[in-house]
């Protein structure tokens, strides 16, 4: 009998927000090669007047984080083994979540190192990560992992392929 | 005792005694009358208690709830891939060189390439077939040797082609021959298994191309099992019928010999057909053609350099095996052009092959020499006369063979041995054998190249000249391509049309010859591509010789002219490789040939007849 194959699922979180105050948010989960294994999207949350003026500057994390991610990732029939995304507001998913949630970093907004090591930015693939304060223990959990990337691996490009699916669900028709 | 102003000076209180003090009451008197309610004034008001609680706890009804509609999702579940087992590994040292890609780099510009996306097709309808090629990554990610290993990296055109074909339920691939149709092809059928997209594919190819199938798998998804539909009937019916095989490739004759054996509820059906050389089912009556659209599939792709090799009519046909044409369907022109820029994908060489050195042509008018002259025109005075006096019952064939007859005078006078292209072509054989070059000529008749290379011995021995045709035995013929490449006195490779035109890479040779033309241009540039294709480091110089008043001259008229037909539907830019094979009409238009019919005379030959097949022409 031969032992299972390790896997590695990574999981593309982001949140669309319109013109409107509407945000969308995809997730995309896929095999360690980039190959998509299950996407799912909601429908727009739009909040009213009373929930903008109420929430004030919490409006945005809460909407990204409790309806949208919370919603996303449980409702994931694959469960990403790290939960990948695009935008600090979406950090706050990681307490509601038992899963790591990793932050990339844009290029240019790699902090420089001063401190211990603790603030040496986590690596994957090609791309920085940043985790949540509370939950630094992650980092260890996704290196465990990290084997099973190809160095080369391009964490950026599925958040593209989510946007663009997003854009297809709100506007059917619109990719070319 | 009094003062002055006389006041006593006696004490006070002896001047002044006690006053006197009265009582003055103040109160008015006054009289009530009498009104009922004066008892009412007197009497003490009444004064009644009672308790009263006190606020308790302020009550708190809240008017607002941080309620928020449930959020839906929407699920796409991605099908599970055929998973193949990876290829046998070799011992390290049999192992061929394969060329790995290169990794992307993490900064640079390199890794800031515009990747290759899937998009989805125009006839894709649903939300999760859209979605579904959205959400796949781009082929260079899939390409790079993460998942699949390719030999070589593919041109981003090839990246195009192959995202393109993925995509496509319909599709007609006919770029132009040398720019990689087989791999993208099978590149794009192997993510489509990969995806899970196709399980069951069907290959037909004429026969001799089965090898060049097998090969190119080989190379370029060597994981992928074919299997080839050959053998005799009873293995055959067993191979169609057996389960588990991806892909099956067969040649046309057999397939259509097979499927009008078997019952229709026992035909197999596939998810893909894929039809190689698809001109073969040009003629829609043809049986072929007629099987091939009868079989059970869900994509037609068909692939081919030259889609349309007399008629539009031919395309029609194709577009009708692609089910985007009802059968017997008769669309215009326009609609043909639209149909194309959906359904068809061609690319020329000079499209993308940006880096490809150019292809310089120039035709070389020569006058005949007197010898030959004179016997041209003698065999053609002689033939007009005779094909006249045959009226009615002369045939394309005898047609026929009055132009070979003249051709061959073309090439050299059979009498006297002069050739007007002969001396040109030891000219310019001297000038690159000193310069070091390479050149390749072509002819149709071997016995022509025989003569030539005879000639040339004598007159340019230091070409070293060698000879490449069906009569050469197989076994000698790759060591005469080895001596030709590596030999730096071998300066001439002397190549039939038949033989030489497929499959060989002669990159390293910077000047063809064609020293006769043949029928039909695709098969001629099929020639000059084995030296211009990739790999090609300098220009290829393409010379054409065309003697003067002669019938070379007036085809090479015929077939310029159709040239501008197909170019209309194709596009422009497209003009270097249409099959454009002369028709029976037109060969019998060489000639002025009128039958006698009662006092006068009237034209001979048909207005419109299929062309003649490129093996009707070898001679």
């Amino acid at each position: 009998m031969t032992a299972s194959r390790e896997t590695l699922r990574l999981g593309f979180l982001t949140t669309v927000e319109q013109s409107n105050d509407c945000f969308v948010g995809g997730l995309l989960v896929t095999n360690h090669l980039g190959r998509p294994l299950e996407f799912q999207c909601t429908t727009p949350v739009r909040p009213n007047s009373t929930q903008k003026i109420l929430y004030g500057p919490t409006l945005k994390p809460f909407v990204m984080t409790e309806l949208i991610g919370k919603t996303l990732f449980e409702r994931a029939d694959v469960k990403p083994d790290i939960l990948l995304i695009d935008d600090d507001d979406l950090l706050g998913l990681r307490e509601l979540i038992d899963k790591p949630v990793a932050c990339l970093l844009v290029e240019s907004k790699v902090p420089v190192l001063v401190g211990g090591p603790e603030e040496e930015p986590l690596t994957l693939g090609r791309q920085h990560l940043r985790l949540h304060h509370a939950h630094e223990s992650d980092r260890s959990s996704i290196l465990k992992r990290s084997h099973l990337l190809i160095e080369q691996a391009d964490l950026e490009e599925p958040f593209e392929r989510v946007r663009e699916a997003l854009q297809e669900v709100l506007n059917p028709g619109g990719v070319r | 005792m009094t003062d002055e102003f006389g006041q006593s000076d006696s004490r006070p209180d002896e001047i002044l005694s006690n006053p006197d003090c009265a009582q003055v009451p103040l109160g008015i008197p006054t009289d009530l009358h009498m009104a009922g309610v004066n008892a009412a004034l007197h009497r003490w008001p009444s004064v009644e208690t009672q308790s009263i609680p006190m606020l308790g706890k302020a009550p708190f009804v809240p008017a607002w709830k941080p309620h928020w509609q449930k959020v839906k999702a929407f699920r796409l579940t991605f099908p599970d891939g055929v998973e193949f087992l990876p290829p046998k590994q070799e011992p390290e040292d049999d192992k061929p060189k394969l060329k790995t890609l290169k990794p992307p780099k993490a900064k640079g510009d390199a890794s800031k390439k515009k990747p290759t996306r899937l998009k989805p097709p125009e006839d894709a309808l649903s939300l999760e077939d859209r979605l579904f090629y959205v959400l796949q990554p781009p082929l260079q990610t899939w390409l790079s040797g993460q998942e699949l290993i390719m030999p070589f990296e593919p041109f981003p055109y090839q990246y195009e082609g192959i995202a393109w074909l993925f995509g496509q339920k319909s599709a007609l691939l006919a770029d132009e021959m040398g720019l990689g149709k087989t791999m993208q092809t099978i590149t794009a059928l192997r993510l489509l298994l990969r995806s899970g997209r196709v399980r069951r594919v069907l290959l037909a190819c004429p026969k001799p191309l089965i090898p060049n199938w097998q090969r190119e798998f080989k190379m370029w998804a060597e994981e992928l099992p074919i299997v080839t539909v050959e053998g005799d009937t009873n293995r055959r019916n067993m191979l169609w019928k057996m389960p588990g095989n991806p892909i099956l490739i067969c040649n046309y004759e057999s397939m259509v010999r097979d499927f009008d054996n078997m019952h229709e509820d026992d035909r197999p059906e596939f998810d893909l057909l894929i039809l190689d050389e698809a001109q073969r089912i040009k003629n829609r009556n043809s049986r072929t053609s007629e099987v091939t659209k009868d079989i059970s599939r869900k994509r037609s792709w068909a692939l081919t350099g030259t889609p349309i090799e007399n008629r539009p009519e031919e395309m029609v046909s194709l577009f009708e095996f692609m089910e985007i044409v009802p059968p017997r369907g008769t669309p215009d022109l326009r609609q043909l052009q639209k149909l194309s820029e959906v359904y068809v994908l061609r690319r020329t060489k000079d499209l993308v092959m940006t880096d490809l050195p150019p292809r310089l042509d120039r035709d070389e008018h020569l006058e005949l020499s007197p010898a030959q002259d004179h016997a041209y025109k003698t065999a053609e005075t002689e033939g007009v006369i005779q094909l006249n006096d045959m009226g009615e019952s002369i045939s394309i064939q005898h047609v026929f063979e009055l132009v070979l007859r003249l051709k061959q005078i073309c090439n050299y006078d059979p009498l006297t041995g002069e050739s007007a292209k002969m001396d040109r072509l030891a000219a310019e054989m001297e000038e690159i054998t000193a310069s070091g070059g390479k050149a390749i000529l072509f002819s149709q008749w071997t016995k022509t190249l025989d003569w030539i290379k005879d000639e040339m011995t004598k007159r340019v021995p230091e070409a070293g000249t060698l000879i490449y045709h069906g009569g050469v035995p197989t076994k000698k013929r790759e060591p005469i391509l080895d001596q030709f490449k590596n030999d730096p006195s071998s300066n001439l490779l002397l190549m039939s049309y038949g033989t030489g035109a497929v499959g060989l890479n002669l990159q390293f040779a910077g000047y063809v010859f064609l020293y006769d033309r043949w029928w039909n241009p695709a098969v001629e540039d099929q020639a000059i591509n084995r030296a211009h294709r990739i790999g090609q480091k300098s220009a290829v110089i393409v010379t054409k010789y065309i003697c003067e008043d002669t019938v070379e001259e007036r085809i090479d008229l015929v077939l310029q002219q159709k040239r501008e037909l197909f170019k209309a539907i194709l596009g422009d830019g497209d003009t270097s490789t249409e099959s454009l094979s002369m028709n029976a009409s037109e060969i019998f238009g060489l000639f002025d040939l009128k039958a006698k019919a009662g006092k006068g005379t009237k034209k001979i030959g048909p207005e419109k007849s299929e062309s003649l097949d490129d093996s009707k022409h070898a001679a």
